[in-house]
């Protein structure tokens, strides 16, 4: 009995389908340019959605090359500039060996990142530079996590003093007349350097435009005392991250002296710094997504609109359906389904103009500005939710009418006109 | 004209005629309208909210600051650039410098009441009269309680308005409290006024003499704020003192370790920003128009296709060709129009709501409506032509019918 019913079912619903189709067909234009409403509508949702979180995913890869079990040591500051730029009481070489003997870490890596004045061919400059540990298991650590590459020349070993590694971009700087090259000199704060080798492009804009040299040979160029602007500690495979962050913060508590919840330093997991910037990302998308999902809604109104002229101009087919046998529920999902179908088809190209659109802005990204961090990314969820989501549009739009037309009593739908 | 005035008289009729249809035409265009209105209307109220704090900060200021503060960061002790204490000198000798003044600012340990602690911005400002008045100005500093440094104040603190209201903190601080910065004691002699931002909110003023025996750094500026003369431009004199700066440290053009600029400037580049911010929020919007707009168009054809027996009687009796081109087009335009209107009043609603809220939520007066008479014109004056531009294709359609073919049809 249950298969009876549901094959009529479905045969009813087939019937339907091919009948909205048939309608749909009969008013071309006007289908077409309802269609149309929708589909601006959502491809510009579908293409910010997909810019946006292609941005999230590269964001979270190039951040990810910290790994989710590392642990970012920096002091208290400001929220602007880069880290120890503002720090009220900075991280020290004690703090570093304080860390590194607390529990459950491996190594620990520390960093030093300053603006420094560079003088090259006449022309000065500033720029950021970035140093790298002058102890092999730290460099290691930190060239691999950032899959740092050399693209021509050589990394700087181990104790050189006045030897650099430049970003990409500074082969094509464009304060500069000429391309830096491996073997030229520049000074940095007035000091003079090599540059040794070149980085293969990072798709980071901001490293492919700093420089990179020993810890110890900034230390001499820069008069930093004994500072550390970032610390980076790795922790050993079996400990529980959150657990070492809670010894290191003690341990630091301990040795600088300061109470719980007083801290003048801050021990993040990098699990915790991408989760802050996802969100920023996130409330970004979602205003622009909300303002673009406005001009759905002024598609919506196009597919009612469509309809109730739809059920004007059939009110005496509505009447011959009911005169023959036709329930109010047959009507209704009648016309429901055409409006459906309006939203969905709508959906369908929609998703795909979305698509190639984000596209194409990734492609013009990558060629003109050479970020690699403006990406498109269509999940399934994307894609499907899309559909979905324009079929809805197209039903509930489609409701009042469908109900309008489900109403009208046979005599006097066939009795109009 | 008289004409014209029937056309009309027509459109709106048969626009009443399908009341429902020409209502969910209108709501499609004006939602659209509403939601660019209503951004411009805000984005404009910004702006000018933006231009009046900075005309009260005078245009006649020029701030040098060291080079190399790398995108935007604040200048520290590692800054590359440095500016000295001697630079006051040679800036003060410049034709057309009225006054120059000196400022430094640091984050430190503040720490006040048994549990507050907090890593904010110490700012060491001069208290002598003209320099004072100058650095208050430019700031933005507004006394609300107590008062501000005094020329020979030692240990005494202003601090920024968070501190005496935030519930974030356990205590707060008024004119005569102790605050306890880099482990100094300081006494509260004022409270600032609220400028809606942390940084600004939690920062604390003391005087640049003491700054400087409190932190023991080398003595030279962070940036050196310069007054104008009256009747000198500030963009000549910002000129000079670039040309004296490199001549005292024998650097060549473009190879300055410094940057001079002016308020102006500042100001110009922070309104581009906010311009494109403006135009990219807008043109999104704008899409919904579009959407309405082919709204319109499709309706147009409806009834086109509704009114050709119509249409045939008029050509029949006379009508041209241009007549009903004009008709019809008049018929959308109007849609448009009349979407536009009810459009600009939502959008003028809406901007107004969210600087009320802004106003009594978030108490920034940065958050502002403006309704220019542009804005209002030209949003209606958009309105009318998108509606009459969707239906240039339906009209043109009904205008080529032919009134046998018509009068034959059903």
């Amino acid at each position: 009995m249950y298969k009876i019913m549901a094959s009529k079912l479905n045969r009813r619903i087939k019937e339907y389908f091919m009948l909205a189709v048939a309608n749909l067909f009969h008013r071309k234009l006007r289908s077409w340019l309802t269609m149309i409403g929708i589909f601006i509508g959502i491809a510009a949702v579908v293409s910010l959605i997909s810019l946006g979180q292609g941005m999230k995913d590269a964001i979270f890869s190039q951040f990810s090359a910290l790994g989710s079990d590392n642990i970012i040591i920096q002091a208290k500051q400001a929220t602007f500039g880069p880290p120890g730029s503002s720090a009220a009481n900075p991280l020290t070489k004690d703090d570093r060996n304080i860390i590194k003997k607390s529990r459950g870490v491996e190594l620990v890596a520390t960093r030093l990142i300053k603006a420094v004045q560079l003088d090259f061919d006449k022309k000065t400059f500033f720029r950021y530079a970035a140093t790298f540990p002058d102890d092999s298991d730290g460099r290691n650590f930190l060239i691999e996590r950032f899959k740092f590459k050399i693209e021509k020349g050589r990394f700087i070993e181990i104790g050189e003093k006045n030897k650099i590694i430049v970003g990409q971009n500074y082969a094509a700087e464009p304060v500069l007349d000429r391309e830096l090259r491996v073997g030229d000199k520049l000074s940095i704060n007035k000091k003079e350097v090599e540059i040794v080798g070149i980085l293969a492009k990072t798709g980071n804009p901001q490293y492919d435009r700093t420089i990179f040299l020993n810890e110890e040979a900034l230390r001499e160029i820069i008069n930093l005392e004994d500072r550390i602007d970032i610390i980076i500690a790795k922790t050993s495979n079996e400990e529980d991250v959150e657990q070492v962050v809670e010894t290191i913060k003690k341990n630091l508590r301990n040795h600088r002296n300061v109470e719980k919840d007083k801290e003048d330093f801050e021990v993040q997991t990098s699990q915790q710094l991408i989760s802050s910037l996802g969100t920023i990302l996130t409330i970004v998308t979602a205003v622009l997504v909300g303002i673009a999902m406005i001009s759905i809604i002024v598609g919506g109104v196009g597919i009612t609109n469509t309809m109730y002229t739809a059920v004007l101009e059939r009110t005496k087919e509505i009447g011959i359906m009911k005169a023959i046998g036709a329930r109010n529920s047959d009507v209704l999902l009648i016309f429901l389904m055409e409006s459906g179908l309006l939203g969905i088809v709508g959906g369908i190209i929609g998703v795909c103009l979305g698509i190639a659109l984000s596209k194409t802005v990734e492609i013009i990204a990558a060629n003109a500005l050479g970020s690699e961090l403006i990406k498109a990314s269509f999940p399934p969820v994307l894609i499907i939710g899309a559909l979905l989501f324009s079929f809805l549009v197209g039903a509930i739009s489609g409701t009042s009418p469908a109900i309008q037309a489900a109403k009208l009593k046979p005599v006097d739908a066939l009795n109009q006109e | 004209m008289a004409k014209i005035i029937e056309y009309f008289s027509i459109a709106t009729s048969n626009i009443g005629k399908r009341k429902l249809r020409s209502w969910l035409t209108m709501i499609g265009i004006f939602i659209g309208i509403a939601a660019v209105v209503g951004l411009i209307s805000l984005g404009q109220g910004l702006e000018k909210a933006i231009e009046t704090e900075f005309q009260k900060l005078g245009s006649d200021k020029i701030i040098v600051t060291p080079a190399g503060n790398v995108y935007n960061s604040i200048p520290d002790e590692d800054t590359p650039g440095k500016l000295k204490e001697d630079d006051e000198k040679v800036i003060n000798r410049v034709r057309g410098v009225k006054t120059v003044a000196l400022t430094n600012f640091k984050v430190s340990e503040i720490k006040w009441g048994k549990e507050d602690i907090g890593f904010y911005f110490v700012s060491g400002n001069p208290t002598k009269n003209d320099e004072s008045s100058l650095t208050q100005e430019v700031y933005a500093v507004t006394i609300i309680e107590g008062r501000y440094l005094k020329p020979d104040d030692k240990f005494k603190a202003v601090v920024g308005h968070d501190y005496a209201t935030s519930t974030a903190f356990k205590k707060n601080l008024h004119p005569g409290s102790t605050i306890i910065i880099n482990n100094q004691e300081f006494e509260v002699v004022g409270v600032k006024d609220k400028l809606g931002n942390e940084g600004d909110d939690r920062t604390v003023i003391i005087p640049r003499d003491t700054y400087f025996e409190l932190f023991d750094t080398k003595e030279y500026p962070d940036t050196i704020i310069v007054q104008v003369n009256k009747e000198f431009t500030p963009d000549d004199v910002a000129e000079s003192i670039k040309k004296e700066l490199r001549k005292e440290r024998n650097q060549k053009e473009g190879q300055e370790d410094f940057a001079v600029k002016t308020l102006q400037e500042y100001l110009t580049s922070f309104l581009t920003i906010l311009n494109i911010v403006q135009t990219v929020l807008v043109g999104i919007a704008a899409i919904s128009l579009l959407v309405g707009a082919i709204g319109i168009m499709n309706t147009m054809y409806t009834t086109v296709l509704e009114r050709r027996k119509e249409i045939g009687i008029m050509k029949a009796i006379g009508a041209r060709n241009s007549d009903i081109l004009f008709l019809f087009m008049i018929e959308s335009g109007f849609l448009g129009l009349v979407g536009g209107v009810i459009g600009v009043l939502l959008g003028l609603g809406f901007s107004n709501l969210v600087a009320s809220i802004g106003r009594q939520i978030l108490g920034t007066k940065l958050l502002m409506a403006t309704s220019p008479w542009y804005l209002i014109v030209g949003a209606l004056a958009f309105a009318f032509i998108i509606g009459m531009l969707s239906g240039v294709l339906p009209a043109k359609q009904a205008a080529s019918l032919k009134p046998v073919e018509t009068l034959r049809y059903e």
